[in-house]
């Protein structure tokens, strides 16, 4: 398994146990990690997902400014790694 | 075709650079500023991953890094963005060292037209700053202190440490201009008393034309900079027009691995290096800059009884050397930072820098000998 996928899966467990990333959300990220055969050539995007992930937080868009990421953003995300 | 020595005017981009720039070039070619599809989506993800990547190296948040067109413009935004603020509260003193580049010494040039006072620091013959001299030149109304980090024509690593040290009890602004050690030496610019940070793409494997300024928030909020440009209002406001999302990507893929492969390309330079001192050695050059602060891709030399420019010339068809920084080059003055350290104007005319990196193939020195000694008659 390439770093990057490794990565993807350390960080989403980590945001799942201790932090706010829902189980709806990790699930079909943890597919994308446990899957890198399938995402092979889309390692770009997998590193933004990991970015997102990292950044996870529920009131992303609370306030003026977007500085972390969101539900949506992950949701695109998978979104695209499916195309 | 010379083996290429002048990467601290420029150097070559890492093919995974390139394969992330040409992509949004040629695919993903969508406007960031405009989210209301998918084309303008990704290009916005791009740009908030670079950012990212870029935040990374130095430990800032995303939303403090800016992009702009290079280090120059970095420093021009950190400087004279400053000058409002200044002007408001009466705080006209302004201190920068010698060895600076044109980018940082000639905005200040325009700021003392506007009536600030700048005071530039010496350097020693080491091709450090002493710190001790800007503790002593701190005053009550001190706005700005810009310092580099590495210095372009010698390769030395300056004191930042003991800078952060000094201003940590003055409030003063801080500004590094780290166009040359921005991913090579990471722990320096990490300090968060530094509030600006100027860096450039094609000084770490990147694309020309893209760099960043890098300011430290406090509670949330900029330093008082003003922009130099208007219309637009990208990058918060201060840095407006169409953000080039392929030279950003580039950019960020260019700060990923400049963290990822830090020990690697060290080591390769340092072994590249040891040739090369030892070829010079064994010609009696005299290095210009201390070894021990001095990088390991980058060597200064005066090689006694030899005209640089004749060196450059003969050298021509093995190795790619300048003279001087790139800046200023092509326009043939004596290098202000050698003269600076107290070197004569015979050692300046001497001198030559050779800057590789770890993507430098191997270079027969006892040819680059046999020149000098034929020049050497």
């Amino acid at each position: 398994m390439s770093d990057i996928f490794r990565e993807l899966e350390e960080v989403t467990v980590e945001q799942y146990d201790h932090y706010d990333l829902p189980k709806w959300l990790a699930d079909p990220v943890l597919m994308v990690a446990r899957n890198p055969e399938t995402y092979e050539g889309k390692e770009y995007l997998v590193e933004i997902l990991v970015a997102q992930v990292r950044e996870y937080d529920v009131y992303a868009e609370a306030g003026c400014c977007k500085w972390a990421y969101d539900h949506e953003d992950i949701k695109r995300t998978l979104r695209w790694l499916e195309e | 075709m010379a083996i290429y020595l002048d990467c601290n005017a420029t150097t070559p981009v890492e093919p995974s650079v390139a394969s992330v720039v040409m992509r949004f070039l040629e695919k993903d070619f969508g406007n960031a500023a405009s989210p209301i599809h998918d084309y303008g989506v990704f290009a916005l993800a791009a740009v908030e991953h670079a950012r990212g990547q870029v935040a990374e190296v130095v430990k800032a948040r995303r939303d403090e890094v800016i992009f702009t067109s290079g280090a120059t413009e970095s420093n021009n935004l950190a400087l004279l963005g400053l000058a409002e603020a200044g002007i408001r509260s009466g705080r006209r003193h302004l201190i920068t060292t010698a060895i600076e580049h044109k980018a940082v010494l000639e905005p200040f040039d325009e700021m003392a037209r506007l009536g600030f006072e700048v005071q530039i620091l010496p350097v020693q013959a080491d091709g450090r700053f002493d710190p001790q001299r800007l503790a002593d030149s701190l005053r009550p109304d001190t706005l700005l202190v810009s310092t580099m980090q590495v210095n372009n024509e010698t390769g030395v690593l300056q004191p930042l440490t003991e800078v952060a040290n000094i201003v940590s009890n003055h409030d003063t602004w801080w500004h590094v201009d780290a166009a040359q050690g921005f991913g090579k030496e990471l722990e320096q610019l990490r300090h968060p008393r530094i509030d600006f940070i100027s860096i450039s793409g094609h000084k770490i494997y990147g694309p020309k034309g893209i760099g960043a300024l890098i300011a430290r928030k406090h509670d949330r909020q900029f330093p008082p900079l003003r922009p130099l440009m208007f219309g637009g209002g990208q990058e918060q406001a201060l840095r407006p027009g169409t953000l080039p999302v392929p030279l950003i990507a580039g950019l960020g893929e260019a700060a990923k691995l400049a963290v990822r492969n830090n020990g690697e390309r060290i080591e390769k330079c340092r072994t590249f290096r040891e040739k090369a001192l030892a070829t010079f050695s064994s010609l009696g050059a005299e290095q210009n800059g201390t070894e021990e602060y001095t990088l390991p891709h980058v060597l200064n030399i005066s090689l006694p009884g030899i005209n640089s420019e004749l060196a450059i010339k003969a050298l021509k068809n093995v190795i790619a050397v300048s003279s001087t920084s790139a800046c200023t080059s092509h326009t043939r003055t004596p290098s202000h930072v050698l003269a600076a350290m107290g070197l004569s104007s015979d050692q300046v005319e001497q001198s030559i820098r050779l800057s590789w990196c770890h993507m430098t193939p191997e270079v027969d020195w006892s040819e680059v000998e046999t020149i000098f000694r034929v020049l050497r008659g």
